[in-house]
């Protein structure tokens, strides 16, 4: 009995889309543009992550130690720093690999090439490349360092030269982050209102038969049902349209963001996370025509 | 089988649509309800479906007082009554056949049970040729017997015909006439409200004349159309 009804209410959704077909193809459109703006959020998000974990990258501080310092008492001091929850890594880096980083970075500098060969000494320092877990974590490593029992072996930090950087990244890290959150809420809002007052408009154009219905004795759930069943249809069409108006889009677009930010590609994302891609929009869709039937068809089902 | 008990009814802007109604219509009988617009003919229809509620007295439909039944349970109580409208109320987007079927589909009825009775009672209304056509593709005659059909497809024991024939011809309005009294002689109970003067005076059964919400006249038997 109860498979019996559903088969009914399936197939009178199903009847309904298809014959509404003018009104179906408006609010499908209108849900596809909807799902659109979603797959864009998705993308700017991507972007936005991408570019704050590059700028976090490329912050971190380094403590240069005296020449006077041993490897072990520097050792030391790496394992008193790694201990540290708020670390994330620490790099040594020996006088003898800073100057041969030194080198190569220079290798194509006749002067400076030179006038290393004439030094008896390494004139490099050994040195501790210290990277946080978060770039708002940077004092307390700086003000770790200071109170350190090995703070005499320690020449300079370069936090204190790096600061006010550290502060821009940070500042523009979180402007990044809470503005694309909050962007994404707004959006996100703007879309379920869009959908759900072209959904209302569909079903207040055949609120006339809700009400017949009603009048011949359908029950709540048995004229609701249909309704449904017909936002569900609405949200798989427009998310198998909008995934397939996205990738290419995607594929078209990925190149042109790579010229501005070599490191990212966009489209190797969305294709590495298609499954998820496709349940995400596919249950917005659905979800999104379902609910905004359920709450539109409320008001007509008081008769 | 139909009590009304001291109905008044009173619409926003304290119009009194009915008032101090008293009325007890017998199983089988065929009633007409006359009278002028406003006199609170359409207004007792509509408390036998609670599409409204009295403001005072006791509606009471096969035993069961209708201020008792629940919100969730009136769509229980619409299926024992079949009802059609001077303005048809069919579902513009299903076929004739569909309409039909759906008043079947929501007392539950199986898909032998639809398939078998649609067909018959669409045949019975003399719409047997016409089962896929929708309703903007027929006649008003068409449609209203469309109406009549859905109204009878789950054998309801009482029929509400709410001015049946007023946007109908004088053949069709005939034809309609001609289907309820051969509902009626089936041992339903058919109640008409109309202004069909000629119409009331052919079925020549039980008259209830009504003006100002008031019942002024009840004839029994052989009823007149009389204003």
């Amino acid at each position: 009995m109860f498979k019996q009804k559903l088969t009914r209410v399936f197939w009178a959704g199903w009847t309904n889309f298809k014959r509404n077909s003018y009104v179906s193809f408006g609010t499908t459109g209108v849900m596809v543009l909807v799902l659109l703006l979603f797959l864009s959020i998705i993308a700017l998000s991507f972007l936005s992550s991408t570019v704050v974990t590059s700028l976090q990258d490329k912050v971190d501080v380094s403590a240069y130690f005296k020449q006077q310092a041993s490897e072990e008492e520097i050792n030391q001091v790496k394992g008193d720093l790694e201990s540290l929850a708020v670390v994330q890594y620490v790099e040594y880096i020996s006088r003898d690999k800073a100057l041969e980083d030194f080198k190569q970075r220079h290798a194509g500098d006749a002067l400076i090439q030179e006038s290393l060969a004439q030094l008896d000494e390494n004139p490099l320092q050994a040195s501790l490349n210290i990277k946080a877990k978060e770039s708002s974590q940077y004092a307390a490593i700086a003000s770790f360092l200071e109170g350190n029992r090995f703070r005499t072996l320690i020449d300079k930090i370069n936090f204190y030269e790096n600061e006010q950087v550290i502060h821009r990244v940070e500042g523009i890290t979180t402007g990044l982050r809470n503005g694309g959150l909050a962007a994404t809420l707004v959006l996100a809002v703007i879309a379920a209102l869009v959908t759900f007052n072209t959904i209302r408009l569909t079903i207040y154009s055949q609120k006339q038969e809700i009400e017949i219905m009603r009048l011949v004795g359908g029950s709540n759930w048995y004229i609701k049902a249909p309704y449904l069943i017909e936002g569900a249809f609405y949200g798989i069409f427009a998310g198998v349209v909008a995934l397939l108006v996205f990738y290419p889009v995607a594929f078209a677009v990925s190149p042109k963001v790579a010229v501005v930010m070599p490191s990212v590609d966009m489209f190797g994302y969305f294709t590495g996370s298609i499954i998820q891609i496709i349940l995400l929009i596919m249950a917005a869709g659905v979800g999104l025509g379902v609910i905004s039937s359920f709450i539109a068809i409320r008001r007509f089902l008081k008769i | 089988m139909i009590h009304y008990k001291d109905i008044s009814t009173m619409y926003a802007g304290d119009f009194m649509a009915l008032d101090g109604i008293n009325l007890d219509i017998k199983d089988g009988e065929f009633v007409s309800i006359v009278g002028p617009a406003g006199a609170g003919k359409s207004t007792l229809l509509r408390l036998l479906t609670r599409e409204i509620s009295p403001s005072s007295g006791q509606v009471v439909v096969d035993g069961v007082d209708l201020a008792a039944v629940e919100s969730d349970s009136i769509p229980l109580l619409r299926r024992k009554i079949g009802t059609v409208f001077q303005d048809f109320k069919l579902l513009a987007t299903k076929n004739a056949f569909e309409n039909v079927s759906f008043a079947l589909e929501v007392c539950g009825a199986s898909d032998d049970e639809i398939q078998n009775d649609v067909p018959k009672v669409l045949g019975i209304v003399g719409l047997g040729d016409k089962t896929q056509n929708f309703p903007h593709q027929m006649s008003g005659g068409e449609k209203q017997r469309l109406a009549i059909a859905r109204a009878l497809i789950h054998r309801p024991r009482i029929i509400l015909a709410d001015e049946p024939t007023g946007n109908l011809d004088l053949v069709n309005s005939y034809d309609v006439l001609k289907l309820l009294m051969k509902i009626n002689e089936l041992g339903t109970t058919v109640i008409m409200v109309t202004h069909n003067r000629d119409l009331v005076n052919a079925v020549g059964r039980r008259v209830v004349t009504m003006e100002k919400g008031k019942i002024v006249r009840d004839q029994v038997e052989q009823g007149k159309y009389i204003i």
